[in-house]
């Protein structure tokens, strides 16, 4: 597979615009996933994956193909992700961390305001409410839960596209996954 | 959960991150046979993996290689000129 790739990107290195979409069709259903369940929302889902895709052909030039494509595309499309859902909550200064409590902070509690009501949540179907419980993860959390459960990447795989020290990826997924027992409790 | 020994929070999470030595996950498994609420915890916990895991592969819309191909610059920038 990276092989393949390889040869691509060399072809899209010299201004060959086709092999990129060649990469687009090999990738494109596996990161749309990670924007949908990121953020939620299918068109925004869609606005991210492209823009990832966009942002990664302009800056092409600076991958390393000693390394798995995959993983660069991915951070792109996280690190987008994570912007956009910090965007869209006007209270992100709260997000300020703690020293030494990884992910103890208000913005824990601002994620979980959106709770619906008991009879909402009954009504909902299994897959509209699994989007809702990642959805109520706070973003650092959901993308690692993302990628471990959803995705199925092995953790020294997330641990470089988020750019984390493997225990703290460790310590996301854990915490993640007490939230989630949390929130499923009633279930 | 008083009495348990402290690192049975963490086998359980190694445990489920897929990353267990063959003999810490027989120490896991004798706590959680004799502890109920330790037993609680873990079945709550693989529930909530299963739950998550649940969720349906999702595709992209047949349209999106033709509408990303449509996004970007037409002409490639020449290496090391950022946009």
């Amino acid at each position: 597979m990276d092989a393949l790739v390889n040869k691509r990107i060399a072809k899209v290195l010299k201004g060959d615009q086709n092999a990129f979409a060649e990469i687009v069709e090999l990738y494109q259903h596996q990161l749309y996933q990670i924007c949908y369940r990121m953020l939620g929302n299918k068109q925004e889902a869609e606005d991210i994956a492209q823009e990832a895709f966009m942002r990664a052909y302009v800056n092409i030039h600076t991958f390393d193909q000693n390394r798995k494509f995959s993983t660069w595309l991915y951070r792109i499309a996280t690190n987008l992700c994570i912007d956009r859902i910090r965007k869209k909550k006007p209270d992100y200064h709260l997000d300020a961390e703690v020293r030494g409590t990884e992910g103890l902070n208000m913005y824990s509690k601002i994620a979980n305001d959106d709770e619906l009501p008991e009879e909402e949540l009954m009504r909902m179907e299994v897959q509209e409410r699994v989007q809702y419980e990642i959805s109520r993860l706070p973003d650092k959390y959901r993308a690692a839960i993302v990628l471990k459960y959803i995705e199925e990447l092995p953790l020294a795989e997330i641990s470089e596209i988020l750019d984390l020290p493997l225990g703290t990826v460790k310590t996301r997924i854990h915490r993640g996954r007490e939230a989630l027992r949390k929130q499923l409790s009633n279930l | 959960m008083n009495a348990c020994p402290e690192n049975v929070i963490h086998l359980m999470d190694d445990y489920l991150d897929g990353d267990i030595s063959p003999s810490d996950e027989r120490q896991l498994r004798e706590h959680l046979e004799s502890c109920s609420d330790c037993r609680k915890q873990y079945q709550a916990l693989s529930k909530t993996i299963a739950f998550v895991q649940s969720a349906s592969h999702i595709q992209a819309p047949s349209d999106f290689v033709q509408k990303t191909m449509a996004r970007l610059p037409k002409e490639r920038q020449r290496a090391g000129v950022q946009r």
